[in-house]
Parts: C-alpha cells; sequence; structure tokens
C-alpha cells in the first residue's frame, strides 16, 4: 500500500507580472518505509513539492491541477487547523539549513518538548524522558537536551533537528536538502545515522537533494525532475546505473566523483527554461544534444523502459545516447583530449615558507596588564607551498581548518603574522612597497559568491574594463582586452553581454564575469576561493572548465581553494590537504587521492559519496569534531581522534616531510597503508563498543533499579 | 566569563560613568561666567562682605578640590543641600516633583509598551493588512504631532468642548489633600489624569509600534518559524515564538526611554499645569539656583546610567546567544 500518492500535480506561483508553473503533471507514489528520492537542480520544482505535502506553500503559491493523498486522504482541501494535526504527528520534516532552523531563545529540548505537547497530552517528565530517547537514538547526550541551539556546532544542529522529526514517530520524513552545508565527514555521518535510524523506525523517508551522491547512497526509488517535469523515474539502482533520459545522463556525467582524474567535466550548456507558460515541448529539448523535431510536440510522457519510467521520445535508442553523453563533443564542448598532453607546469610563480595567520584572542584587562600571553588562533600555522607556471594546486579541508584565510593571506587581503611569500622570486613585501597597483595587477582573487562580489549597478563591460582603467590603460587596449576576455571565459558573443547588468545574467554567467575580472589584467596568479560551490552540478564542471583552460593557455598558476573534493581532484595538478591551520598532506593529486597517507586526508576522501549506485561505500564514522582551535592539544593535532596514534604523536608533532615519496608528503609518523581496514573499520569497531558499553551501563542501571 | 563576572563588571562600569557624569556638572557649574551673588551686589542689595559672608556660608571660599570632595561625598548620600532661591532643602522641592512626574509618565510608558508593541507585533504578522496600515498611520501621526500640540487638542475636545475633564493642574483648587495615598488615589486625581495621561500613551506607542512590527517582519521568513510551523504550531503560536525573537530592541528600547522619563516632559507639564520635574528644572535654572539644577541633573544622569545596566543585563538574560563578554 502506499502511504503518499502525488497525481498529476501541478503547482503555480503568481508573480506581478505573469505566473510560474513550478510543478507541471508530476506523479509519484512512496509506499510504507521507503526511502524515496526527489532529485534534481535548483528551480526543478523539488522543494515547492516538499512545502505542498506539508501544506506550507507560499501564499502566492497554488494547487493548479492533481492530487495528494496521504493514506488515502486527500491533503489539498485540508484547512489550516486539519493541517496543523497532521504535521508532524503524521508528516515531519528535517530542514535544510540546520544552522537557523533552530529557534534561538529556546533550549533544543524546549523546542522537542513543544511538538509533543502539541501533539500529546503528556507530562513534562513523560516528554523529557521521549527527547532523551530520541538524542540517544541520532547520538547525542542527552544531558545537553537543556543547552540552547549556538552551543551545537553544524552537524550537531541537524542531528537536533533528526531528532525533533522523529520524536513523534511520524508515518512520513521528508528531509530537504538535509547534509547540504555540512562537511563532508559530518554528511556521511549524518547519512548513515539516517539510514540506521531508517532501519530502527518504520517510517517513510522522501529526501529532497540535489546531491547525486547522497541519492544514489540512500533512497531506493528516485524522481529526476527538471523544470517541474518528471525526466525519469525508478529503482535508484536501475536510474543511475543506466540512464534512459539525457538529463539524467547529463546531470550523472556533471556530477564531479573524487577518484576520476582528468576527465574533463561534463557540463550541460545552456540555462533552465522559464516556466512562465506550460510546456509546450519537452522541458529539455533546448539543451539537450539529442533532441529532434518531435520533441517539441509536447513534453514527452513518462513511458517504460528496462525497470524505470523516463520522459523521453528516444528511449529506444538510450545506449547509443549513454555512449555518446559520455563524450564532451556531445554537449557541444571542446574536446579534453590534449588535456594529458598539456606541458609540464613550468617556474614557480608562489612561494609561501613558514606562512603564519595567527588572531589574538582577546582576554582580561588584568591579564593584559600583567603581561600574560593571549591565545592565539592559529588559522594558518607554518604553510610551505609552491605553485608553478599553468599549475592548479588544489586546497582541501573542512570548514574552520584555515584554507580560506590562507587564500586572502597570499593575495596580501590579510596581512600574515609571520613567515614570507614570494611571488615569482619577489617577496610580497617588497612588492607592495613598489607599488600595490602593479602587485595587484599580478595576483587576483575570485570570491565564493556571484551574486554578491558584482556591483549590481555596473554593466559587464564596466565591471571587466575597471581593474584596467585602475591600472590606467587606454580605451582601445580596455575595449580589446574585454571583449577578448570576456570571450575567453566562454560569454560568447561578447556582444551580447557586455550591456547587461547582474541582474539579466544567471549564476553560472555572473561568476563567469567574476572571471573575466579576475583575468583581464592577465595576472601571475590567481586564487579562487570556492568559486563554483554556489551553482548547480551543471554549471560548476563549466567553470572547473574554464580555470583549467586558463591555467593551461595563459600560464597562469592557480590556487583553487574548495571543500568539495570531487571538483578538486577534476582540476588539480597537485592537492594540498588542511586540517587546523596545518598541511597535513600534499603531494600530485592522483598520488594523494589514490594513495592518501595521512589518516585525516585519507578519511576524508573516503566521505565522499559515489554517484554509482553499484559501489558499497563503507562510512566514515570518524569521531569527534576538530577541537577547539585556541586551545591545541600538543604533538598531531589530529592525534585525539586518530586510530593509530601513539604516545609518539601526542608528544611530538610531525613535520610534513615525516612521509616522502617523491613529491608525496604526509605528516605522519605511522603512514596509511589501507584505508579500510586500517582508518574505517577501526571506527566502525570503535563505535560499535561505545555502544556496546552504553548500553552494558544501561544494563546495568537498569538492575540497580530493578533491585 | 559567567553571569556574576559580567554583572559585576558591568556595575563597575556605570559606577565609573556615574562618577564622571557628576564631575562634569560640577565642573560645568564653576565655570559659568556668574554666580547668584554677584547679580545681588550689581543691584545694591548685597554689599561686597555680606557677599563674603555668604559665600562663606555655602563653602564657595574654600579651595575648589575640597569643593568638589564634599560635593561628591553629599550626592552620594544623597544630601543635595539647600535651595538658594527658596531657602528649603533642594531634596524637598525636586522628590515631590519627580515623584509628580513619575506617577504620570511612568504608568503611561508601560501601558503603551505593552499595548503598542503586541499591536506591532500583530501587525507586523499580518503584513498589507488594513490592521497594518492603519496603525502606523496613527501611531506616526501622533508621533509626529508635538506632544504639547495633542495636549492642546484634546482639552479643547474634552475639556473646554466637552466638559468631562479638568483643564489645569493635578488636583482640583478646592482639594487639600493629605498623605501620598490621599494624594494620588482620589477620584479628583483620576479625572486630572487622564487626558495627560492619554497625550503621553499616543505620544509613545509609534516608536514601540514600529520597532516590534520591524522586528517581526524580519523573523517572519526565517527558517525556525517555518519548523515551528511545520510542527504543528497554531498562528498565534507562531507568533507568540516571533514575538519573543523580537523582544530584545524593545526592552532596550523601554529601558532607555525610562531612563530619560526623569527628565520630564516640560511642554507635557506645561500644558497641563502638572507640577513636575521639567518645571521644576526650568524654574531652577531661570533662577540660577544651582544646588537645585545640580541635584536634578545629577538624578537625570544617574536614571539613564542605572537604565542602561539594566538594559545590558536583560540583554544577557534574554538572549542566550549573547555571550556575556560581547556586551
Amino acid at each position: 500500500m502506499s502511504l503518499l500518492e502525488v497525481n498529476d500535480l501541478k503547482i503555480k506561483y503568481r508573480t506581478s507580472e505573469e505566473d510560474v508553473h513550478a510543478v507541471n503533471d508530476v506523479s509519484f507514489s512512496i509506499g510504507e518505509q521507503d526511502n524515496y528520492g526527489l532529485v534534481g537542480e535548483s528551480g526543478c520544482g523539488k522543494s515547492t513539492i516538499a512545502k505542498t505535502i506539508l501544506g506550507m506553500l507560499d501564499d502566492n503559491g497554488e494547487i493548479a491541477a492533481g492530487s495528494v493523498k496521504f493514506k488515502h486522504r486527500e491533503l489539498a482541501d485540508l484547512s489550516e487547523s486539519e493541517w496543523q494535526d497532521i504535521r508532524w504527528e503524521e508528516i515531519s520534516y528535517i530542514p535544510q539549513s540546520a544552522m537557523d532552523s533552530l529557534d534561538p531563545v529556546m533550549t533544543v529540548g524546549a523546542q522537542i518538548r513543544q511538538a509533543i505537547h502539541k501533539h500529546r497530552d503528556t507530562t513534562k517528565a513523560e516528554a523529557d524522558e521521549r527527547v532523551a530517547e530520541v538524542f540517544e537514538i541520532v547520538g547525542l547526550d542527552p544531558a545537553r537536551t537543556s543547552d540552547y541551539p549556538h552551543e551545537f556546532s553544524g552537524g550537531m544542529r541537524q542531528r537536533v533537528t533528526i531528532a525533533m522529526a522523529l520524536v513523534l514517530d511520524p508515518d512520513l520524513i521528508i528531509a530537504d536538502e538535509p547534509t547540504t552545508g555540512l562537511d563532508v565527514i559530518v554528511q556521511d555521518k549524518i547519512i548513515d545515522k539516517l539510514l540506521e535510524i531508517q532501519d530502527e523506525v518504520d517510517s517513510s523517508m522522501l529526501l529532497i537533494t540535489h546531491d547525486v551522491g547522497v541519492v544514489a547512497e540512500t533512497c531506493d526509488e528516485v524522481s529526476v525532475l527538471y523544470g517541474g517535469k518528471v525526466m525519469e523515474q525508478g529503482a535508484t539502482y536501475d536510474v543511475f546505473m543506466h540512464p534512459t533520459n539525457p538529463y539524467t545522463m547529463g546531470l550523472q556525467n556533471a556530477f564531479p566523483v573524487v577518484d576520476e582524474f582528468d576527465e574533463q567535466a561534463i557540463s550541460i550548456p545552456g540555462s533552465l527554461p522559464e516556466l512562465t507558460e506550460e510546456p509546450t515541448g519537452c522541458v529539455f529539448r533546448n539543451r539537450c544534444p539529442f533532441a529532434t523535431e518531435e520533441c517539441e510536440d509536447g513534453h514527452p510522457p513518462l513511458t517504460a523502459n528496462g525497470g524505470q519510467l523516463s520522459a523521453c521520445y528516444h528511449t529506444d535508442k538510450a545506449d547509443e545516447m549513454r555512449e555518446a553523453a559520455a563524450e564532451p563533443e556531445t554537449w557541444g564542448l571542446e574536446g579534453g583530449d590534449d588535456r594529458e598532453t598539456s606541458h609540464e607546469p613550468g617556474d614557480v610563480i608562489l612561494e609561501t615558507d613558514g606562512l603564519e595567520k595567527w588572531f589574538k584572542q582577546t582576554q582580561s584587562f588584568i591579564d593584559d596588564m600583567r603581561g600574560a600571553e593571549p591565545d592565539y588562533v592559529k588559522a594558518v600555522n607554518g604553510v610551505d607551498l609552491t605553485v608553478r607556471q599553468g599549475e592548479i594546486l588544489g586546497v582541501a579541508g573542512e570548514s574552520g581548518c584555515g584554507k580560506s584565510t590562507l587564500g586572502e593571506v597570499i593575495a596580501a587581503l590579510q596581512p600574515r603574522t609571520g613567515g614570507d611569500i614570494y611571488i615569482d622570486g619577489t617577496s610580497v613585501d617588497d612588492l607592495l612597497a613598489e607599488s600595490t597597483k602593479k602587485f595587484r595587477s599580478q595576483v587576483q582573487f575570485i570570491f565564493q559568491d556571484p551574486f554578491d562580489s558584482l556591483n549590481p549597478r555596473q554593466r559587464v563591460k564596466a565591471a571587466v574594463a575597471e581593474p584596467l582603467k585602475i591600472q590606467g590603460y587606454d580605451q582601445e587596449t580596455i575595449n580589446r582586452r574585454v571583449r577578448e576576455t570576456v570571450s575567453d571565459v566562454g560569454l560568447n558573443p561578447p556582444e551580447k553581454y557586455l550591456d547587461q547588468l547582474p541582474a539579466q545574467l544567471s549564476g553560472g554567467e555572473r561568476q563567469r564575469v567574476a572571471i573575466a575580472q579576475a583575468l583581464v589584467l592577465q595576472p601571475k596568479l590567481l586564487i579562487c576561493d570556492e568559486p563554483a560551490s554556489m551553482l548547480d552540478v551543471s554549471l560548476k564542471a563549466n567553470i572547473l572548465n574554464i580555470l583549467r583552460e586558463m591555467a593551461d593557455k595563459r600560464d597562469i598558476g592557480i590556487v583553487y581553494i574548495s571543500h568539495d573534493l570531487a571538483s578538486l581532484t577534476q582540476i588539480a595538478n597537485r592537492l594540498a590537504v588542511m586540517y587546523l591551520g596545518r598541511v597535513v598532506e600534499i603531494g600530485d593529486t592522483r598520488d594523494v587521492v589514490q594513495n592518501p597517507r595521512h589518516p585525516y586526508a585519507a578519511s576524508l576522501l573516503a566521505a565522499s559519496p559515489q554517484t554509482d549506485p553499484s559501489v558499497n561505500r563503507q562510512r566514515v564514522l570518524l569521531p569527534g569534531e576538530p577541537p577547539n582551535p585556541v586551545n591545541l592539544p600538543g604533538g598531531c593535532n589530529f592525534a585525539p581522534r586518530c586510530p593509530k596514534a601513539s604516545e609518539e604523536c601526542r608528544q611530538a608533532e610531525p613535520k610534513r616531510s615525516a612521509f616522502e615519496d617523491g613529491g608525496h608528503e604526509a605528516a605522519c609518523y605511522f603512514p596509511v597503508e589501507d584505508v579500510e581496514t586500517e582508518l574505517l573499520a577501526q571506527y566502525a569497531r570503535n563505535r560499535g563498543q561505545a555502544k556496546v558499553q552504553s548500553a552494558k551501563e544501561e544494563s546495568i542501571e537498569e538492575s540497580v533499579e530493578g533491585e | 566569563m559567567t553571569f556574576r563576572r559580567f554583572l559585576i563588571k558591568r556595575t563597575a562600569i556605570a559606577a565609573i560613568l556615574t562618577l564622571v557624569a557628576v564631575s562634569v556638572i560640577f565642573a560645568t557649574l564653576r565655570m559659568l561666567p556668574s554666580d547668584p551673588f554677584s547679580g545681588l551686589v550689581a543691584s545694591g542689595a548685597l554689599t561686597p562682605s555680606q557677599v563674603e559672608e555668604l559665600r562663606a556660608l555655602y563653602g564657595l571660599d574654600e579651595p575648589i578640590w575640597v569643593q568638589y570632595l564634599k560635593y561628591i561625598q553629599n550626592l552620594f548620600t544623597f544630601q543635595f543641600g539647600l535651595s538658594l532661591t527658596q531657602q528649603r532643602p533642594v531634596s524637598e522641592i525636586i522628590g515631590p516633583a519627580l515623584l509628580n512626574t513619575m506617577v504620570l509618565l511612568l504608568p503611561a510608558l508601560i501601558t503603551t509598551a505593552i499595548v503598542s508593541s503586541l499591536a506591532g507585533m500583530y501587525a507586523g504578522w499580518n503584513r498589507g493588512s488594513w490592521f497594518e496600515q492603519f496603525s502606523i498611520i496613527t501611531t506616526t501621526f501622533f508621533r509626529a504631532t508635538p506632544i504639547f500640540v495633542t495636549g492642546i487638542f484634546l482639552l479643547i475636545i474634552f475639556s473646554y468642548g466637552l466638559g468631562w475633564f479638568p483643564a489645569f493642574g493635578m488636583r482640583s483648587s478646592m482639594a487639600n489633600p493629605e498623605g501620598l495615598a490621599a494624594t494620588y488615589l482620589s477620584v479628583d486625581f483620576l479625572k486630572h489624569y487622564i487626558l495627560p495621561f492619554t497625550a503621553t500613551v499616543l505620544f509613545y506607542s509609534g516608536d514601540f509600534l514600529m520597532l516590534a512590527r520591524n522586528s517581526v517582519v524580519e523573523r517572519k521568513g526565517s527558517e525556525f518559524l517555518k519548523l515551528h510551523r511545520a510542527k504543528g504550531l497554531s498562528e498565534m503560536e507562531q507568533l507568540g515564538r516571533a514575538g519573543r525573537n523580537s523582544l530584545l530592541p524593545l526592552v532596550t528600547y523601554f529601558a532607555l526611554r525610562t531612563g530619560m522619563l526623569f527628565q520630564g516632559v516640560i511642554t507635557l507639564e506645561v500644558v497641563f499645569a502638572w507640577p513636575g520635574i521639567g518645571r521644576a528644572l526650568v524654574q531652577a535654572i531661570l533662577n540660577q539656583d544651582y544646588p537645585t539644577v545640580q541635584a536634578a541633573v545629577f538624578i537625570m544622569a544617574l536614571a539613564v546610567i542605572v537604565m542602561n545596566l539594566t538594559a545590558d543585563i536583560a540583554y544577557a538574560r534574554l538572549d542566550p546567544t549573547v555571550e556575556a563578554g560581547d556586551v
């Protein structure tokens, strides 16, 4: 019996100008105790569907047609007070941004209790007991129920919201991007928890995400959405092993995977269709390389093909399409064949020597007077790096590891507190003393957020020309260089874009303008801080390709900072992994990814989800969280969480050259040989022990109480 | 930092501020070019030797630092000395006037803080409703109109026009009550009280309404309210949470306003002939009655500092995310 049935659902948003048809004829059903995935890029309608199932559609949204049946009851006609009874009691919700989803002025325990009291007639003691129970289930310390949300880290807050979703044993849990915004190791632990909970409780789950990897690893069935339409639907295994729809193929190809090196990421050219009218043809036809005239005749119906349903007129040629889709040329991209043969990196362009950035902690006035040594947060602590011409150095690490600070210090956007930086053999201090302008023309920075980093009132032409004007070029050179650069970053023809304002551009186009702005001065060194992390998968690949091409063609050295290992392995020649201000491992990307030696780097790499549903990956259950950067323990920073740590590790911090093999270095006394047995199995075992331990303690307590 | 350390630190800062404030008052008044006696000499009422005697009587012939120390010592024991013009202790002049002002303004402020804040929250929650627009226009109108204009209109309509309320003073000229209870708890007092009370409530309502409305509007789209809604909370319960999260600016503003009440509202007191601190202060300044001015200014400064301290403490208590050290 199916728990939730969505039939031919159409949802419209009314805006002041025209209606937006966000969801068109979507049908799917979720059985009991099922994990169902809705996957797609932003604007595909997945969140709108989730809101509809909770009855929380925005005020200007309405169900234009179709039905949503939950346990055979039509949800579309419910009144607000009927909704209030169903919410949480039967359908609960795990929100996307755990960081601001909890009421900041209410203890987490009280927030969960509130949900209980709202729906059940229980005493406070009973509610407290239940809160402690769910805390236990999600792996939080039940003693912390009276803490406020800000006292928890991001991953722990997400656990609180999961605990909250479980508290009434609902029949359906809707998880809206539950792991987006979390670091990859934390994400892995949360996914593991969700799956474990699925086994224990009998709720169904509707998982909404853009992350193909997360869906492939967690869901039994999946719908791939695009432009408010279901493109492909069926068992996750079938859909991602043998996709029959060109969009699924494109999405999967665009999604970077950690251990695919040097393969040019395949992006889907073009942008989302305007949804101001009901689709008259296939919604994907303007971006689809296999589109024919037939595709203009209305959106194709979902037809059975193999184990799954696919909305495409050409499903009979699915095998051929799959093969063709793996080739970048199919998508109108230039071939990436010359990549392997690309010339050797040239001279060293950037060198840092023991670079340090310590932030002083404020201390009390009295300690200041006594001359006490203040505490420091060592955001960047003794980092040695080199970048050569035409080389991309990837810097990876979790949030808070100091990678962004490193980028800003190298670009002299923040002063350093120790060590040296050399650009092309000259110290940064000398360069800055000579001329700040000249330094800025050599070192450029690309920021994360293309929506905030462009001036909204400046047209593309003016934005890209501005650096040249500051450097004092003549008008003719400026015009020529702007045109060239805009075209180089793939905004073709340039005339079409030069007079547009940022608001008229899509996110991917804006980021390309930002890149053009950085490249127009022909810098020697480019520092990119997460330039693709705000973009959808299909656009992300495009940005990566542009950067790679620029490094090759223009001999620029690039420092590419990201938490996303998969995009790093695709783009970087060499990879550095940071943990708490130190580079713990560095080497050729291939060496680092295939044979990581530092236990932290190895764990990080192993935690990336796989888009291939046939791979059975062992989860990384790395215990604890990075320690407080103010009072770090002596010895190796990672020792407290490392299963291999010995006395030696706690005594003295290993040098980065503790392990050395060619250019591959790792700061570890006991380099990892086999990730599975030495680390992952160990983590799992330790956790198992911890569980047995707590179970034992419980049984002892119970027997004591029994007496 | 623990809450206790925070409390000690803030209190110490408040004490230092108070000391600075009274020193400034002392220095300012001593720097004024004239004193009340020189005027008497000029008019021929006193001979210079008599002035010397008088100066010695008030301790004005002592070195400046001795005067300062005595001044500080007296202030902190709440001995404000004798009025120069009325020949009675300053506390007897200021005390009743201050009480009259507080009896009028404090209940008015509390009333408007509660009512207008709740109305503002409701308005913010129902954005675009007629209630929101109506309440904003009305309260902004009264906020923009000077309080004495509102007062005069109230008098014209309800006192001279309809004759419902007396127009003048705090009690009728026939009444001569003894003791606090008889003064402030009589029907006669209530009749005199209603109009100035109403004018004050109307005047302050706009601030609280807009503050409450804006912070609820800010909270309205927030993720945590979405989660509260998903939990099945009713509309009013959600508004309750939004309101709880909007309390900070309201409490801060309330505390600061309360501190400023101690100055009285001179225009209001004049229009309604209310014998409050504002009028007492202006009279004292006109008469160059320095001990009275000193004392009144000291009380105002102290009130503002104390209410600021209260606001800080309320902040740390209301918002757990405010690290006590940040404030």
